[in-house]
């Protein structure tokens, strides 16, 4: 609607630039007046118009959610539920033993071994009695924090259509994550980062790398963004080499008086509008991601509740402290990654179930406890929704060789909630007597998203997009369920 | 004869584990099975362990125990104690032991008893290394006894459901739903009356004006002579003029002088660099395997990119291109031939565009039927929206629900492709071939030809642009040897070794590099027919492929079969035993009454000219696709293109000649009712730049393109702070469509300015404006240094003269001149940065600082802001 007075506007500046013109225009730009006044303008300008999908405006929520904003440890690989949340006594009495059933689904057959109880010991914690393992000793501080789904399924024991399945809902490649839905939902509360940020070791790979976090066949503007968690947080946020500021300050000026003067020969075209508030966005940004990523500023006793002075929890944890900074901001979603080696997923542990997920916990266990600690210190915790899992779990059988590990298992893994509407100290569904098929009160990946849209205050029936004509959604056309159980409603 | 089959699986089963071997050597075994998982029917029906859900049926019972498990060994290439276990004819016939099966009896049927027992298929590692074959499931077992117990009814005798099967009608495709203007063949439409004669210069123009008409308006004026010079070679060639084209262009005042500019556009080697992107695009090219981690690289690929840019610089009319792609290596005998010419090489080569999913196969993990599968069912949904505009992916699992595409319609269609792609009798992609380590039996590999080593016109043009850098590096090598020897004989005779000096180290060190990239012989990524009967094609309930229905014969869609000749395959006289089914679908699609072939590749043309199609769902013609803005200008554009030999060209002529196309992008506010979205073409859009011609143009106008054509892709590879880079190679950086396109890590330029990863295609890209693009242009190092060398470049090729260098420096970068205010006020831009730079340079430097470095780096800069300019992406 205000399209025109937008122009009429800009029109204005325009001919107030023609009166003012002499002979060393560009003196002008170089105080900096003319650039500072003109970019809230365009701003302005560019909001009123209808292509505001460019922008990410804050959108009100179905219905009011608990949380705002959401944080997901994404554990790639398959952590196994029968050593971390799981405790499964049976293993102990059925030691070796090889069901024939459960050859049915086991990926090797010649490698199968029986029954393998957990090399680590579980205790109930905290007042609700939740029960962890001793792999991870500070997480279990959190215990009455936590809600443990202990009935997850999936369908699929591939890594890659596994990680595809949790984060988008469908095992197709190119498929909106489930971070681009909530964006899509929700747009966003902060203006000078992206709304969805994704933090991964950048010298390292992750299975299927921005797969994780793309808007599929949603508008662009909702992709995840991957924040660089050591160096520069962005590519290029800085130039490469040293420039001298008075030449920058004065070439950023001159960049945008000339993309002014071309929009202003072309003031019907929306495109220009939005290149040039891209341009004040990333100026913006040289800003506010320095700033979120500037980690001087945390306390010295932050910095080690984190794990920052331990070279083995550094790295994950520097993660969980930027995710904190990134939601005060009013980030609404962060994807933590973590990566070991090149082509080795952190929990794929085939191989020495008890060295490797000493390892894996030994990295992650502290900074997860840290953040969720953190938060809700801060006050924060009520409105960040955590979510902690991989894509699927494993078998309770050894996977053979000189130390047992175990294979992949789609038919019941663990997964736990925290946060923002989650009752704290519960336990959701159960496996069988061995931990290997989920029996009871089943929370298939549809439903896992079901409810952790509703924690934020969406409904899944009612967040769809239009696309190739039909209204899709990110819990597909097959019925889901949100697990009231685990929200306080 | 049994023994040499045999060894040819050994073979198989050590590649596979050496592939697998060949991941970090500290992560676990990763144990192929040879056959599928069984899985998904347990998790959808989990609380009784996967029980059945549906009738025994033959087909059931076939798919999920014998092919799946056992026709390794007991099937087309092999039949293990003289057993074939494809058909129920055989298994009834037995082998040497008697039949296998003895119907109303299992506990005397062989086979039962064998599997039932867990004896069968062997628990051991029966090809070698890590190799299994997967347990019949629990279930399964029981429903085999129920099967054999019930009789061993054969298909059609037991409950299961019917679907029809045959072209004939079904009920699900009614008369209602096929009355849908692209199931209808096009007819010639009647060129409009206008009023406004004078801006019709060629029936597009009727056709568009006379809607126009209808709303009160008419085209923009015709746009300025230089803009639409720079709009022809963006469009075209995806490259800026250069000045002394833009000079002798503008100086032209024939008449013609722009008819004449697109003739030399159409005939640039750059045309088909252009375009192919475009079709890689549909087809969803890729330089990797895809699918996982690794990301594996293929080898050979690049020379199908190789043919789609020579394909169109030819011209070669469309329906014989679809025809080379579809069924290259069913137009003639290759296998009987001891060598091959270029031109038939080149037909073999077309077929990768039926090998362009990502596949994994060659890992055994993911070489299980599902995945195997996967590949086939991805390869359909490339191919059904690149060149028939349907999404037939739908139909897979369900019929289509807007399209009247019945499921089984979708598996009569795959099976035209399953005598290739036999997820039961599969074969392997090819990077084991390079390195040659293992050998894998022909057999098992996709490729299509082993003795492709005759080089083709491309590869030995290709080769020859290396020979002369070798030489000249030779010679300069031969220069310091023989100056090391006079100087060195003074004092006696020198043995060769002691003339060796870093330099000519170094420059022996260039020459293996160049050499390396020279040509050698080469495989064919291609895709053939793999002989013998077919294993049967069955409907898939839900998709599921342990859920087989009934059987298909293949077939192409009933729905858009209307006034066509039908399908009908006729096995070729071939020593490959190929089954024609694929020539036949080739024949069927460029007939050319055909209602999607010719439509679909009018409107890809014009989309990529106009911004966007006729029809603005490229890849859905369907009912659920947008109707085209303009029916009749498409269908008489389709016909026209049908007319004129199917030639490409021809239809880019016929477009650019245009009124239409020639008109101004600019418009006034009172256009934004009447013609908002500019869909009427009351106007010519404004875009930006795709990503490859951004970079592109970069690098010409900084005279740092290198233009060698073809060959392997030029890499890429991560920079320290994590920005993925083209490796430079001599004389700068070679196009875009020459960069390994990855489906993971991709270029990061390209990638921020929407380059597409092929998971599995994109008809249509999206265009995105988001603030990293803005910082990738201004602050990464490869910008900056396009900004040096275009100063530099001026500087030397103009001299000191500041005004001639800023005229110079705008006609590159813009393609048009500065103004006189423009010209005043960069110069006194100049000015300035040149004081500051001057200032610190001075506050910096040990040394006096002449003001001629100031003035370089501010030219430099002057020209770094051009280039972030939106003047310089967007085109008018």
């Amino acid at each position: 609607m205000n399209e025109n007075s937008g122009s009429r506007q800009f029109q204005q500046l325009c001919h107030a630039d023609a009166a003012s013109r002499r002979r060393d225009f560009f003196a002008q730009v170089a105080t900096g007046t003319l650039g500072a006044a003109l970019a809230p303008l365009l701003v302005e300008d560019l909001l009123a118009g209808e292509r505001s999908q460019r922008v990410l405006l804050p959108q009100a929520p179905h219905f009011p959610g608990k949380a705002t904003a959401l944080i997901q440890f994404f554990m790639t690989g398959g952590p196994s539920q029968v050593d971390l949340f799981d405790p499964k006594p049976a293993l102990k009495n059925h030691e070796g033993e090889l069901p024939r059933a459960f050859l049915d689904n086991v990926e090797s057959v010649g490698a199968a071994g029986g029954l393998l109880p957990s090399p680590f010991k579980f205790r109930k914690r905290g007042e609700s009695g939740l029960e962890i393992s001793d792999v991870m000793p500070h997480l279990a501080q959190c215990a009455d924090d936590l809600a443990i789904i202990r009935s997850m399924w999936t369908t699929s024991f591939n890594h890659e259509s596994g990680v595809l399945m949790m984060h988008s809902g469908r095992t197709l490649k190119a498929s909106p994550s489930i971070g681009s839905w909530m964006v899509y939902g929700l747009g966003s509360d902060n203006q000078n980062l992206p709304a969805y940020v994704a933090l991964d070791d950048p010298h390292k790979r992750i299975l299927l790398d921005k797969q994780n976090w793309q808007a599929g066949w949603l508008p662009p503007v909702y992709q995840g963004t991957r924040l660089r968690a050591e160096g520069s947080p962005l590519l290029n946020l800085h130039p490469k080499e040293e420039f001298p500021e008075s030449v920058l300050q004065f070439s950023r000026e001159l960049m945008s008086r000339l993309a002014l003067e071309h929009h202003q020969r072309r003031p019907s075209e929306p495109d220009l509008g939005a290149r040039i508030a891209s341009y004040e966005l990333a100026a913006r940004m040289q800003v506010s991601a320095t700033d979120a990523f500037d980690l001087a500023r945390e306390a010295q006793h932050t910095h080690c509740a984190y794990g920052l002075d331990n070279p083995n929890t550094a790295s994950y944890g520097r993660r969980c402290l930027i995710a904190r900074r990134l939601v005060e901001r009013g980030v609404r979603v962060v994807q933590i990654y973590m990566n070991v080696n090149p082509n080795d997923n952190p929990w794929d542990h085939h191989s020495d179930i008890e060295g490797n997920l000493m390892g894996s916990c030994g990295q992650t266990d502290q900074p997860v406890a840290a953040l969720l600690k953190d938060l809700k210190q801060r006050g924060l915790l009520d409105h960040t929704l955590l979510v902690w899992g991989g894509e699927f779990g494993r078998l309770p059988l050894a996977q053979k060789g000189s130390k047992p590990g175990r294979d992949h298992g789609a038919n019941g893994f663990s997964v736990w909630l925290a946060g923002g509407g989650v009752q704290g100290g519960s336990v959701y569904g159960a496996t069988d007597e061995f931990g290997y098929h989920a029996v009871e009160n089943r929370v298939s990946v549809h439903d896992l998203h079901a409810t952790i849209l509703h924690a934020l205050g969406l409904d899944h029936m009612r967040l769809v997009f239009n696309h190739h004509g039909l209204d899709e959604r990110l819990t597909g056309v097959e019925p889901a369920r949100v697990v009231k159980d685990i929200l306080q409603l | 004869m049994l023994v040499g089959r045999f060894e040819t699986w050994i073979c198989l089963a050590i590649s596979v584990a050496w592939l697998t071997g060949s991941v970090a050597a500290d992560s676990p075994p990763t144990i192929p099975r040879v056959e599928q998982d069984t899985t998904s029917s347990k998790v959808e029906n989990p609380a009784d362990g996967g029980s059945r859900q549906f009738d025994v049926s033959e087909a059931y019972i076939m798919v999920n125990i014998f092919h799946t498990h056992c026709i390794v060994c007991h099937g087309k290439w092999k039949q293990e104690a003289g057993l074939d276990l494809r058909t129920r004819d055989s298994i009834l016939k037995g082998g040497k032991s008697g039949p296998a099966l003895v119907p109303g009896k299992p506990d005397k049927s062989l086979i039962y008893r064998r599997i039932r027992a867990d004896e069968m298929p062997p628990k051991q590692n029966i090809f070698g290394n890590e190799q299994y074959v997967s347990r019949v499931r629990a279930a399964d077992i029981d429903n085999l006894q129920a099967w054999v117990a019930a009789g061993a009814p054969a298909a059609g005798e037991t409950n299961a459901a019917k679907v029809a099967t045959g072209p004939e009608a079904d009920p699900f495709v009614d008369e209602d739903h096929l009355d849908h203007w692209s199931f209808k063949p096009p007819i010639r439409p009647e060129i409009p009356v206008v009023t406004n004669t004078t801006r019709v210069r060629n029936p597009i123009d009727a056709f568009l004006l006379s809607r126009l008409e209808q709303q009160n308006l008419s085209f923009a004026p015709d746009t300025e002579s230089l803009i639409l010079m720079r709009r022809a070679y963006f469009d075209l060639i995806g490259l800026p003029p250069t000045v002394d084209e833009i000079k002798r262009y503008a100086e032209d005042n024939d008449s013609q002088a722009y008819e004449r500019l697109v003739d030399r556009l159409l005939e640039s080697p750059h045309y088909g660099e252009r375009w192919a992107m475009y079709w890689l695009d549909a087809a969803g090219y890729s330089d990797t395997h895809g699918q996982i981690n690794r990301d594996e690289f293929r080898p050979f690929i690049w020379r199908y990119r190789d043919y789609v840019i020579c394909a169109l610089n030819k011209d070669k009319p469309y329906d014989e291109f679809l025809r080379e792609q579809i069924a290259g290596d069913e137009l003639y005998d290759y296998a009987a031939l001891d060598s091959l010419s270029p031109r038939q090489l080149d037909v073999l080569i077309a077929t990768g565009f039926l090998r362009t999913a990502s596949d994994a196969t060659d890992e055994g993990s993911f070489n299980k039927t599902g995945n195997r599968h996967a590949v086939l069912d991805e390869q359909i949904d490339i191919f059904s929206t690149a060149v028939m505009g349907l999404t037939m992916e739908c139909a897979r699992c369900h019929s289509h629900k807007f399209d009247p595409i019945p499921q089984r319609d979708y598996y009569r269609f795959a099976a035209i492709f399953r005598s290739a792609y036999d997820p039961y009798d599969w074969r392997i992609p090819n990077h084991v071939l390079h390195p040659p380590k293992l050998p894998v039996p022909r057999r098992y590999q996709r490729y299509l030809y082993h003795n492709s080593d005759v080089p083709t016109p491309e590869v030995k043009q290709y080769n020859a642009q290396l020979d002369l850098p070798i030489q000249n590096l030779e010679a300069k090598i031969s220069d310091i040897k023989q100056r090391r020897r006079r100087k060195l004989t003074e004092h006696g005779e020198i043995p060769e070794e002691q003339l060796a000096t870093p330099e000519i180290q170094s420059l022996q060190k260039e020459i293996s590099v160049l050499q390396s990239r020279l040509l050698a012989p080469m495989r064919i990524h291609g895709l053939a027919d793999t002989g013998g009967v077919a294993t049967p094609v069955f409907v898939l309930r839900r998709g599921r492929i342990n859920s087989p229905v009934q059987e298909v014969k293949p077939g192409v869609p009933i729905a858009l079969n209307r006034g066509l000749e039908p399908y009908r395959v006729e096995k070729p006289q071939s020593s490959t035993d190929t089954s024609g089914r694929r020539l036949a679908l080739a024949k069927w699609l460029t007939q050319p009454n055909h209602p999607l072939t010719a439509r679909v590749m009018v409107n890809r043309v014009w989309q990529h000219h106009f911004g966007r199609g006729l029809v603005d769902t490229p890849a859905n013609f369907g009912r659920a696709g947008a109707p085209p803005s303009h029916d009749k200008l498409l269908d008489w554009l389709a016909i026209e293109f049908v007319r004129r030999g199917w030639s490409i060209k021809a239809l880019h002529r016929l477009i650019m000649t245009s009124t239409a196309y020639r008109q101004s992008s600019r418009f006034d506010e009172s256009l934004h009712v009447a013609d908002p979205d500019g869909v009427l073409l009351s106007r010519f859009p404004f875009r930006r730049l795709d990503a490859e011609a951004i970079r592109d143009s970069l690098l010409r106008v900084s005279g740092r393109l290198n233009d060698r054509p073809f060959g392997p892709a030029d890499d890429f590879a991560m920079d320290d702070g994590g920005e993925v880079v083209a490796t430079l190679i001599p004389n700068g950086y070679r196009r875009s469509i020459y960069l390994a396109r990855r489906r993971q890590r991709m270029h990061t330029l390209l990638e921020l300015f929407d380059s597409p990863a092929m998971v599995p295609n994109c008809v249509e890209r999206v265009q995105s404006t988001v603030p990293t693009q803005a910082l990738q242009l201004f602050n990464s190092k490869f910008v900056r240094e396009c900004s040096r060398s275009l100063a530099v470049g001026v500087i030397d090729l103009v001299g000191d003269d500041r005004p001639s260098q800023m005229r110079r420096i705008y006609l590159k970068v813009f393609i048009r001149s500065p103004t006189e205010a423009e010209l005043e006020r960069s110069l006194n831009a100049l000015d300035d940065l040149s004081r500051r730079w001057a200032e610190h340079l001075s506050a910096t430097a040990l040394d006096e600082v002449s003001s001629g470095e100031a003035y370089r780096h501010a030219l430099a800069t002057f020209c770094h802001v051009l280039l972030n300019s939106p003047e310089f992406i967007y085109v008018d």
